[in-house]
């Protein structure tokens, strides 16, 4: 059953390896923009899904990585920005970890939005000081080679969420959802594991801003931290449901072909039915599609 | 018998509607598409721009279609909504070209939507006349498939706006301003070509995108009299400013607002008060010496019962007339399409327009003031419609 399930993953990931070979510019597109939210929403759940520390603000990651990418293009080799963005999203969440970590339930929920947004302004600011309003990138890589740094964080993201899931690591986070206190008596390092969901969580945002950067082939702040990323990576996890890989999956699969049907004609009607959907998943089927689909699988 | 003979008569009366039908119809329509922001950060402001695409589009079907290299063609339009995102903006362009696989193409509104479009029509080599877009940045741009119809360049700008205020004989300014990319970039120019003038900046203050209370501001500029007062804003804090302006009592005889005052709300909305502003804008419908202004202004308001955004929908209605023009003389061959917007010469509402690089050559950067409700240009002398009248 589980080989047969990894073989499943293996097929699907080697299927998305294959679309550059078999669809023009529109697929290719389109697929970069499924693999982001797949990347962002399971870097998403490694701290979210797996503590019960909802994070509202993980454009904050994603604007800071395009960031560093911009100001290193043209003056490091492109993968030292690649790289550079990831870590220093990563470095950024275990700076503020520490303190953010510390507050719980709705107050972690608006310090992550409220952060997202101070560095909005802060990067506009300083911007504005250095009298840049907005970075043009000349000489982006092609598309498929964008389709392939993205596949490559995708996977990377859906191995760590897994992997995590089924590690001593993950059991340490379950036990912090489940009743922080109560673990910290048990022994469990909650302060140390936290840090690390939460740098876990925000190097690969982080290096998917990187590669965003690239392909819109222009950075401005208000729409790099634009709060929609946050909201969008919260929505997909919470549909796709659950605190394990194939959730966000299926979440940002369902949400990007609905959009890309609805978007052509309906584009109102796309972010009504957003809310409801996830007004109708909190409600109805918190354990989201993929519990749905287990559930069903086992009666 | 009779019914072998009757069905060869149905079939051939078949065929005959057929070719009626056929010959009727004529040449297929041509498709030409855009991304608009229906949704989104520039959901206000991208409707000035798409109105003058369907009055064009109304125009020329009106007409019997757009001429395509002698053919005439009905225009049908694919649009899709980008949601203001830029990313997004370039998927559409990408669609357009290889799914819809439309015929020509309009610009999206905005700087960053045309700045990132411009290595995607590179790639697909396909040319496109923007409109709605100014920064000096679009230098920067390899001249190719992308063309700014705007002589609003935030560098040439400033220069004209000191020199024209230094006329004037404005000794002290006030500079306020929003921290967007526009705003910002001109600020960046405009210090030290005020400097260069000799006017002394008095009050230089710039505040967030969503900023509602801007009395702090404003009683520092009432407190510091200046001869002029520099308002760098956006749509939704240039109407901040005016109101809370008004109540606090700040007014000085050069006054400027950056966006806003030339959508058709703005003079409506204020009225008397918002008489003698000064704001962007290369176009008005008084220049004689336009013969297409006037009556695309007259069309617009029998279409739309508002006027026209002297910025915004002047400069979407010229990059359709360029377009127009230039798929007259090439047809839809995209290499030939590119070398016709290149090097043609194009008689618009803004008068002639030619591009050097990626740059309109001919039309000079340029200033309106509103003056009992109407809008003239009163900088510079070449194209003015009326002299400038300080403000009461």
């Amino acid at each position: 059953m589980i080989r047969r399930t990894a073989w499943m993953w293996v097929g699907l990931a080697l299927a998305m390896a294959a679309l550059p070979q078999l669809g023009g510019d529109y697929l290719i597109g389109l697929g970069i923009t499924l693999l982001m939210w797949i990347a962002l929403a399971e870097s998403w759940i490694v701290l979210s899904g797996m503590t019960g520390y909802v994070s509202f603000g993980h454009a904050v990651f994603y604007g800071l990585g395009a960031y560093v990418m911009v100001v290193c293009w043209n003056n490091l080799p492109g993968w030292a920005g690649f790289l550079g963005a990831g870590l220093a999203a990563g470095l950024f969440a275990l700076a503020i970890g520490y303190p953010v970590l510390r507050v719980r339930g709705p107050y972690f929920v608006i310090l992550t939005y409220g952060l997202a947004e101070l560095v909005k302004f802060l990067i506009i600011n300083t911007e504005a000081a250095l009298g840049k309003f907005g970075r043009l990138v000349f000489g982006a890589p092609p598309l498929a080679t964008l389709y392939y740094l993205m596949l490559g964080l995708a996977t990377l993201a859906v191995l760590i969420a897994w992997t995590v899931r089924r590690s001593r690591l993950g059991l340490g986070l379950a036990a912090i959802r489940e009743d922080e206190t109560a673990a910290e008596n048990a022994g469990v390092p909650v302060a140390r594991l936290k840090l690390i969901a939460f740098a876990l969580s925000a190097a690969i945002p982080g290096m998917v801003g990187a590669v965003m950067a690239l392909r819109s082939s222009y950075f401005e702040p208000l729409q790099a931290f634009s709060p929609t990323v946050s909201f969008n990576i919260v929505a997909m996890a919470v549909i796709g449901g659950g605190d394990d890989a194939p959730g966000p999956i299926l979440g940002a699969l369902f949400l990007v072909l609905l959009s890309e049907l609805l978007w052509a004609h309906l584009p109102e009607v796309y972010m009504i039915i957003l809310g409801l959907l996830v007004i109708g998943f909190v409600l109805f089927a918190p354990e989201g599609l993929h519990g749905r689909l287990q559930r069903l699988r086992r009666p | 018998m009779l019914a072998r003979f009757s069905r060869a008569l149905l079939v051939a009366a078949g065929l005959a509607g057929l070719g009626g039908t056929a010959m009727a119809q004529s040449a297929p329509p041509v498709k030409i598409g855009f991304s608009i922001a229906k949704t989104g950060l520039f959901a206000a402001a991208a409707p000035s721009q798409l109105t003058a695409y369907e009055l064009w589009r109304d125009q020329v079907n009106a007409k019997g279609g757009l001429d395509v290299g002698g053919t005439k063609r009905r225009i049908e339009f694919v649009q899709y909504d980008d949601q203001s995102d830029p990313s997004q903006a370039v998927r559409i362009y990408e669609k357009l070209a290889n799914d819809d696989k439309v015929d020509l193409l309009l610009a999206p509104w905005g700087t960053p939507h045309h700045f990132a479009l411009a290595g995607v029509l590179e790639r697909l080599k396909f040319p496109m006349v923007g409109n709605s877009a100014a920064s000096s940045q679009l230098r920067d741009i390899k001249p190719g498939y992308i063309w700014f119809p705007t002589s609003a360049i935030p560098d040439r700008m400033a220069t004209e706006l000191a020199t024209m205020m230094k006329g004037q004989g404005v000794k002290t300014a006030a500079v306020t301003g929003v921290q967007l990319p526009f705003s910002i970039e001109i600020r960046k120019f405009l210090m030290p070509a005020l400097e260069k003038a000799g006017i002394k900046v008095v009050v230089s203050q710039e505040y967030p995108p969503d900023a509602k209370d801007l009395t702090a501001v404003l009683t520092q500029v009432r407190n510091a009299k200046p001869d002029a007062i520099l308002s760098l804003s956006y749509p939704n804090d240039s109407v901040g400013f005016m109101t809370q302006a008004k109540e606090l009592g700040v007014s000085a005889p050069f006054q400027f607002v950056l966006v806003g005052p030339t959508i058709d709300f703005f003079p409506k909305m204020f009225g008397p008060a918002a008489d003698g502003l000064i704001t962007i804008g290369h176009w008005s419908p008084h220049q004689k010496a336009w013969p297409r202004a006037k009556p695309f202004f007259d069309a617009y308001v029998a279409k739309f019962n508002a006027r026209p955004d002297y910025l915004d929908t002047a400069l979407a209605y010229m990059s359709c007339e360029i377009l127009e023009q230039a798929v007259a003389k090439s047809g839809l061959d995209r290499e030939k399409l590119r070398a016709a917007i290149a090097g043609g010469t194009f008689d618009t509402i803004n008068g002639p327009v030619k591009f050097d690089g990626v740059q309109n050559a001919i039309t000079p950067t340029a200033f309106l003031q509103i003056q009992k409700g109407e809008f003239h240009l009163v900088w510079p002398k070449t194209v003015a419609t009326s002299d400038f009248q300080p403000r009461k």
